[in-house]
């Protein structure tokens, strides 16, 4: 039984990772109505910008500032330069596009995930970087509950996830900026006429989701130690699985998404696998598409004839 | 092919009912789109339905098509009912129809799009076609001389040249022209034309009401045609319906329906004195 | 004036306004620009299938010219790769369905025919003949095409786009995991017979490389057939308007299966012969990373043409295998495009031959400072070899430690791009030369010296440029889109 505690606790903060991942894809989606296929590399980034700044800082062994401040640099750091990043996706691969077919911004994200990949392969070169999180975040400390551990990486994931989801949620649902972006996700060219600067609020929502994407990204080297140039990939993959399962667009949805997806991550991996893992993730997928193609949580599309 | 109306090229007025409309009814959620609405249609007869915007014109056509299917009533093609089946199979049982706002293959060619109509009554399988046997052979002459045919009932307009070029090169009035051409290669032996004369001049309306009368004689069609332009209605049509919040409120002749008191009030409004003792 | 007469003008040449004439040349605008669109007006007066069979006979006189064995490999990969873009067209580029998971059928198609020729099933294997096993294979992939196709019935575009890339991952895990001991595992499933009938057997590569020169003419003949047929017209008239298309008597649902259907033929087609040839087949060669080489080529040669989806195909091939050669003939590719380039679209004469110039005057005096500043900073020497290597040698900057340097540099050269796109044009011939002499730079400190990580660049960048300056690719028609 704590087996399955403990399985809950695990799949419960990877799924914090997920639907932070997700929340940006859905928001871009939401405005854009692109799936922004590069959007796991922004996550693949961020873990980079984090390992380098613990680099820069002495490397995981030496550190020559306290861990908090180290932490805080990470975030923030990787929350700017992603974000960063994704402005300037939108900027000059996506909005060029914005009137043309939806195939053209589909394969434009192929290209530009493809590239991200390969950039960083000849940046960073091949070789796993490890994070190596253990050597300054003890891994004794955190909560015991019976026999189920919760580490304080765990926490600190679960706190600041849950933080940055709320945040985000006050933002959408109470500010003006927050309407204006559910406006023109509704639609774009009625919130134009309405005198809402459609750039600036898409620039906004992307700016934030890549900012997500970028703290997720420094979020799981801590978790999971590794960074190479393919985890976005992974990443990219179960966030659009998240996304599309809690229903795409929609931001309750993507939280509840990722949650799912790492609960039936954690709880396969413990109880089946991890090798048939991924296929039953996908198969989730694939189920929930014929079932109910707008998600747990979206709304159906409708056309006008 | 289908066994469409081809021979009668005689107008001698309306013939049997081809298409009937019992008590249809669609609801959308809460919102009542049609509500018990009644109609026979029959052969080489040009009815017009008008109706201020969002009377449930073109959610007749719709259901009728079988985009939408009723959520009550029925609606019977040449005494079958035909309520709830898929769209391709009703436009094959001889039902064709234009779009409100064209929809057009804007990047096959003029002759492509008239040609692709044909697809429901023809039958060469992909590897016959390839192989160039006799059948695949047979209907593509045939599928050819039907769409060159059809596109000469325009005249010089969709004529020579035209019929290699991308369908978006041609202009505005050409194009509802071809959609119309694409409708009736389909052999149909009812037509349902959407708004066919918006965004024309007043010379290519009367060209437009000319078209509809044409039609009817000349390929003996039944026209079901959705206007606003009561020139085109007054000019064309045997008889008119008026819809308004998707219910009938008139029928009859043009001049019948045209000065009918509930037509006049839903295109018009009530006088404000009228609605203040209503009240 | 009647509008009878109004219609029965006659065309008398150009008269602005009159839209006669200006139909009637539409098409002009459709071509490449300069010289390349008047070389393709002169080949589309020889006719499509005169082209075809020149195209079939160049490719089987080419090996006579000499080709080693590494570029014969190479041109056997890029037939398969040409073979999969033609059957990917039709999916994509025809009914207009963005099928990710396209790489499967290959798959199928590949571990099909290993499963059916090899030792692999059975205590002796199945070792059928290639006659039978190939149009099994075939058929089983239609099926699976079908199998594909249903959710796209209650799917749209994107939706789509998601299943299927997530089916065709759930492929290479299915392979990768799944009955180790008759499909291989990681290790895959070594020892597949060669392509046997009838008493024949091809062994050798330039065998198979005549092999794939008449499949993909034949295939590409078949495709052209089936284009002007009513299929074909009911596939693109499903992609154009599928409410419409039903409207007109088009059952939209079985036109999309038979899409996937066909598509995965002619995958599992090329699957098939690429296993022979190989002789072993590994999960890894089925993942993602290729199918985005097919798409790179599909959407270089223009989605919707048969030629298009082929020609795109081997031009990438070429260059994605070219670039893993010599350095030398990396820096001809190189510095050849680059050149290319900028001879196509600058213009006019003058502006060109100032931009070159500058270019070469701004080098020599980047160099001349740096080497001023500090010895080491052009300690280096270029990572190019050959005779590139010698006219180099002296103009651009390669540092001693140039791994660094030239991972900054791209960073730059990347931002630079980028900025060059959105100024002015007079802003932009005052940055051609230092962008220009930048991309160099980037080229012989890192780019050169890491070419299978280059190559992935290039086809990223091949889908960011192609989708934004010309979507229909090279040889493709211009598409317009109505909102829905």
């Amino acid at each position: 039984m704590s087996f399955f505690f403990q399985e809950l606790v695990n799949g419960v903060t990877t799924g914090a990772l997920y639907s932070l991942v997700a929340l940006g894809f859905s928001m871009v989606y939401g405005v854009l109505k692109l799936l922004n296929f590069a959007h796991g590399d922004l996550y693949m980034v961020g873990a980079y910008i984090g390992f380098f700044v613990i680099q820069w800082f002495g490397g995981a062994a030496h550190l020559t500032i306290p861990v908090p401040l180290l932490l805080l640099i990470m975030f923030v750091l990787a929350a700017g330069v992603v974000g960063g990043l994704g402005v300037a996706m939108e900027r000059f691969a996506y909005r060029p596009l914005r009137d043309a077919p939806r195939i053209a911004p589909l394969i434009t994200a192929i290209g530009i995930s493809f590239f991200l990949e390969s950039a960083a392969l000849l940046l960073f070169g091949a070789q796993y970087r490890v994070y190596n999180t253990a050597e300054f975040i003890s891994l004794s400390s955190g909560i015991q509950i019976g026999s189920v551990t919760i580490d304080s990486v765990q926490i600190m994931v679960l706190v600041l996830g849950i933080a940055l989801m709320a945040g985000l949620r006050l933002l959408v649902n109470r500010t003006k900026l927050g309407k204006q972006m559910r406006a023109v996700a509704a639609d774009r060219e009625a919130a134009e006429m309405l005198g809402i600067n459609v750039n600036f609020v898409i620039t906004v929502t992307f700016f934030l989701g890549s900012a997500l994407a970028g703290v997720a990204g420094v979020m799981g080297g801590l978790l999971f130690n590794q960074v190479t140039s393919t985890i976005g990939f992974i990443a990219g993959l179960k966030a659009f699985t998240a996304a599309v399962v809690g229903g795409i667009g929609s931001i309750p949805g993507a939280m509840l998404g990722g949650l799912l997806i790492g609960l039936a991550e954690s709880f396969v991996t413990g109880y089946i696998s991890s090798t048939y893992t991924n296929l039953l993730v996908f198969g989730l997928l694939i189920v929930v598409m014929l079932v109910r193609p707008s998600g747990l949580l979206g709304q159906a599309q409708l056309q006008k004839v | 092919m289908s066994e469409a109306n081809q021979g009668q090229s005689v107008s001698a007025g309306p013939g049997e009912a081809v298409l009937e409309l019992d008590q249809l009814s669609l609801s959308f959620g809460g919102l009542k789109a049609l509500s018990g609405l009644d109609l026979t249609v029959r052969d080489r007869e040009v009815i017009s339905v008008i109706g201020p915007n969002g009377a449930g014109k073109t959610t007749v056509f719709n259901v009728i098509t079988g985009v939408y299917e009723p959520s009550s009533g029925d609606v019977r093609f040449a005494g079958q009912s035909i309520a709830g089946r898929a769209p391709h199979v009703i436009a094959r049982a001889g039902i064709a129809r234009t779009f409100q706002t064209l929809r057009l293959f804007m990047n096959m060619s003029v002759i492509e799009n008239v040609m692709a109509a044909t697809y429901g009554h023809t039958k060469a399988m992909p590897w016959e076609s390839v192989l160039r046997l006799p059948r695949a052979r047979r209907e593509e002459r045939e599928v050819r001389t039907l769409a060159e045919e059809v596109l000469s009932f325009f005249g010089q307009r969709l004529a020579g040249y035209r019929w290699d070029q991308p369908a978006y090169s041609l202009s505005y009035a050409n194009r509802r022209r071809l959609e119309i051409a694409r409708a009736l290669a389909s052999r149909p032996r009812v037509l349902l034309l959407d708004e066919p004369a918006a965004g024309m001049n007043p010379a290519e309306t009367h060209e437009v009401t000319e078209l509809i009368g044409r039609l009817r004689d000349e390929r003996g069609v039944a026209i079901l045609v959705i206007e606003h332009d009561m020139h085109v209605v007054a000019g064309c049509s045997d008889r008119v319906v008026a819809l308004d919040h998707g219910v009938k409120i008139a029928e009859g002749g043009f001049d019948q329906v045209a000065s009918h008191p509930a037509v006049v009030e839903a295109y018009m409004g009530r006088h404000p004195e009228d609605l203040a003792e209503a009240e | 004036m009647s509008v009878d007469q109004r219609g029965a003008q006659e065309p008398q040449g150009p008269q602005v306004g009159a839209d006669e004439w200006v139909a009637r040349q539409a098409h002009r605008r459709e071509y490449l620009p300069s010289w390349l669109g008047r070389a393709q007006r002169a080949s589309e007066r020889i006719g499509w299938w005169p082209r075809l069979a020149l195209a079939g006979l160049a490719g089987a006189v080419l090996p006579s010219f000499g080709l080693g064995g590494f570029q014969l490999q190479v041109g056997i990969d890029a037939l398969v790769i040409a073979l999969l873009a033609v059957g990917l067209n039709i999916v994509v580029g025809w009914a207009g369905l963005l099928d990710l998971g396209f790489i499967a059928f290959f798959g199928f198609g590949a571990y099909g025919f290993a499963l059916l020729s090899s030792a692999q099933i059975g205590s002796a294997g199945i070792h059928l003949q290639a006659w039978l096993s190939i149009p099994i294979v075939m058929v089983g992939a239609a099926i699976l095409g079908l199998g594909v196709g249903l959710p796209s019935r209650r799917l749209i575009g994107d939706y789509l786009a998601i299943v299927t890339l997530f089916l065709g991952e759930a492929f290479v895990e299915f392979t990768n995991n799944v009955a180790p001991s008759k499909l291989g595992g990681p290790n895959g499933i070594t020892s597949i017979d060669p392509i046997r009938a009838f008493g024949f057997q091809l062994t050798t590569n330039p065998g198979y490389y005549y092999l794939l020169v008449i499949v993909l003419v034949v295939t590409m003949a078949v495709l052209r057939l089936l284009e002007n047929s009513r299929t074909g017209r009911a596939w693109r008239a499903v992609r154009e308007d599928p409410l419409a298309a039903a409207a007109m008597t088009i059952p939209v649902n079985r036109v999309k299966l038979s899409a996937f259907a066909c598509g995965a033929m002619v995958a599992a087609l090329a699957g098939t012969i690429y296993a022979a040839q190989q002789a072993n087949v590994f999960p890894t060669d089925f993942d993602t990373p290729i199918l985005i080489l097919i798409y790179a080529g599909l959407v270089l040669g223009g989605a919707g043409s048969i030629a298009g989806a082929a020609t795109g195909a081997l031009v990438v091939m070429v260059i994605y295998d070219g670039l893993l050669r010599s350095p030398a003939e990396a820096g001809y590719l190189f510095y050849g495009l680059v050149l290319l380039t900028v001879l196509v679209k600058l213009r006019p004469w003058r502006r060109l031959g100032v931009v070159l110039a500058a270019t070469i005057a701004f080098g020599f005096a980047a160099r001349a400072i740096a080497r001023a500043a500090s010895a080491s900073a052009v300690a280096g020497g270029p990572g190019s070899s050959g005779w590139i290597a010698r006219a180099v040698r002296d103009w651009v900057i390669v540092p001693a430690n140039a791994t660094v340097a030239g991972n900054f540099g791209f960073v730059a050269l990347i931002c630079l791009l980028i900025a060059l796109v959105q100024v002015s044009s007079r802003w932009r011939t005052i940055l051609l030369p230092p962008t220009l002499y930048l991309a160099s730079f980037v080229w012989e400190t890192r780019l050169v010296t890491e070419p299978s990580v280059t190559r992935q660049l290039m086809i990223g960048a091949i889908l960011i440029v192609m989708m934004n300056a010309r979507p229909q690719g090279l040889l493709g028609q211009r598409r317009v889109e109505v909102p829905a």
